[in-house]
């Protein structure tokens, strides 16, 4: 579903995000990006979206190859996955459900049909009748679920989630990462970058490790890595 | 195709929302549009006005004809029955040789050596003469030159005057003062494409976040594009109304004065009223300069806003 051979990215300021970086995710697959902040994390995902283009090597998402994508098919290809940003991304001065519809909205989805579809979604993430909050009005657990509302209501093939549970507490976390398991069990492909080693320990997942750029790990975690979380700042 | 129009009459109406929840910045972008719409409105309704002048001008350019001097009472006669006959001419008034000269001592009364000279010549030296009023479908200058031309061919007839000053500068004028309109319209179109443009532009880096979450979420250009050129044509549609609010005032204000002008010059002078079509055409131009306005700040500014 995602497949990435020798991708290099390096941005103008000349910091190199990701060095040789080569993974095969399959379809219906769930996985974690480990790794600190600055690893390369966000790069990754922004690539897989296409925010980014990378310096060199291949990227394959739902079996179109990136580097030869025009960009009058970049909508279709986000439309397929369905984001979870670490800084949620939403829009402050709309409602709840006109967050969440989006989606929806831009591929011209009939009202009546988006509305059952935003109640699903809401009520899915346990915020139900919370559809004309204003997000300011919601706490920070929440203001992520509006997010993740908001990226599974297209039923997307791919979810990708960058620190979904960056500032909650434990039991919140557990609930939100059992949210992602659901959709996998059926059949999203679901990649979390996370540097919460207890999600990635607790479900035993593949997890994917970068480290200054490069992917050091690839399989289920086996021994947790030290000095993670000591050098945080390293390389932003 | 009922949803493309559903989903284009929600754009129509989320973008009349949002200008109505900024209505201090709505309202002096409309009132710009609209008076930047209003003066050229304003030259062409002048002109139509002044052309309508020229064509109903009831003191009609008069021709004189002056018969030979030695031509007899009889002939004289002839000749003016003939003229009279003329389908192209509705009056015609014989003026002898006396009433002539009654006239022309009347004219110069305070002359004193004009009357001294009349009085050495001893005899009346003026001929008889004929003054015609063409008619109405005459009346233009290139007719009227026909017919001076027709009317010298006459036996009998000395020579034709014609005078066409009034007309050919009043439409020579005329001519000018279109040409500026035209060029002082095209300049303010401009103008109104800048204004709407740049409050476009605001709107879109106003808009930034939403544009580039809409555009992580998989809106196409098209539909990210969309709302700001409903902006632009609204904007315009909107002005448009307004200036030609402004336009019916202001054509009524004059009303009054120009008809009382028009009384004293004795001409039948009339403010142009504006025809429906000529609303719409207003309407058309107001939207489409709106419209194209946004095209192009669209087309400047909204690559420019990716998501990061």
């Amino acid at each position: 579903m995602i497949k990435l051979s020798h991708v290099n990215k390096r941005y103008p300021n000349g910091h190199e995000a990701l060095k040789d970086v080569s993974f095969d995710l399959a379809s219906g697959e769930m996985a974690f990006l480990a790794g600190h902040s600055g690893a390369g994390k966000s790069t990754l995902f922004k690539l897989i979206t296409r925010i980014e283009k990378p310096t060199s090597g291949q990227i394959i998402v739902d079996s179109q190859n990136l580097s030869r994508l025009k960009p009058s098919k970049v909508p279709a290809l986000r439309r397929e996955i369905g984001v979870i940003f670490q800084d949620h991304k939403l829009l402050f001065d709309r409602s709840v459900f006109d967050n969440v519809a989006l989606p929806l909205i831009v591929i011209g989805m009939p009202h009546d049909e988006i509305k059952k579809r935003v109640r699903a979604a809401l009520g899915k993430v346990g915020l139900a009748g919370k559809e004309k909050q204003l997000p300011i009005t919601l706490s920070g657990g929440e203001q992520q679920r509006v997010g993740i509302a908001r990226a599974v209501i297209n039923r997307p093939n791919i979810l990708l989630a960058d620190e979904p549970t960056g500032n909650l507490d434990e039991s919140l976390s557990n609930e939100i990462i059992d949210i992602f398991s659901d959709f996998n069990r059926v059949g999203v492909t679901v990649l979390i970058a996370t540097h919460d080693l207890r999600q990635v320990e607790r479900l035993g997942k593949r997890t994917l490790q970068l480290h200054d750029g490069e992917l050091v790990h690839d399989g289920e975690l086996v021994d947790t890595p030290k000095n993670d979380s000591s050098n945080e700042e390293a390389s932003l | 195709m009922s949803a493309y129009f559903s989903r284009h009459l929600q754009v129509l109406f989320s973008t009349l929302g949002s200008m109505r929840r900024t209505p201090m910045a709505t309202i002096n972008t409309l009132l710009v549009i609209a008076i930047t719409l209003l003066l050229p409105s304003l030259l062409y309704v002048t002109l139509k006005s002044a052309q309508s002048l020229s064509s109903n001008w009831q003191g009609r350019p008069q021709i004189s004809i002056f018969l030979q001097k030695n031509s007899s009472d009889s002939t004289a006669q002839l000749i003016f029955e003939e003229i009279q006959l003329h389908p192209s001419i509705e009056l015609a008034e014989f003026i002898t040789p006396d009433q002539a000269l009654a006239e022309y001592r009347l004219l110069s009364d305070n002359n004193a050596s004009l009357q001294q000279e009349l009085a050495f010549l001893g005899e009346n030296p003026l001929p008889a003469s004929i003054v015609v009023m063409p008619d109405r479908a005459s009346a233009k200058p290139e007719k009227l030159l026909a017919l001076k031309e027709e009317l010298s061919t006459f036996d009998g007839i000395e020579s034709v005057r014609l005078d066409l000053d009034w007309t050919e500068r009043f439409n020579a004028m005329l001519q000018v003062f279109s040409r500026v309109s035209v060029l002082l319209s095209a300049l303010l179109g401009l103008g109104l494409v800048l204004i709407v443009g740049n409050t476009i532009k605001l709107l879109i880096f106003n808009r930034r976040d939403e544009i580039e979450i809409t555009k992580l979420v998989g809106g196409t250009d098209t539909f990210v594009r969309r709302p700001f050129l409903y902006y632009g044509a609204l904007f315009g549609f909107l002005g448009a109304c307004i200036s030609l609010g402004f336009l019916l005032l202001a054509a009524n204000l004059v009303e009054e004065p120009v008809s009382k002008l028009a009384e004293l010059y004795k001409v039948n002078a009339l403010v142009h009223q504006v025809s429906p079509l000529e609303i719409i055409a207003v309407l058309l131009i107001g939207t489409l300069l709106g419209w194209l306005a946004a095209r192009w700040s669209v087309a400047m500014h909204l690559r420019e806003i990716q998501p990061r």
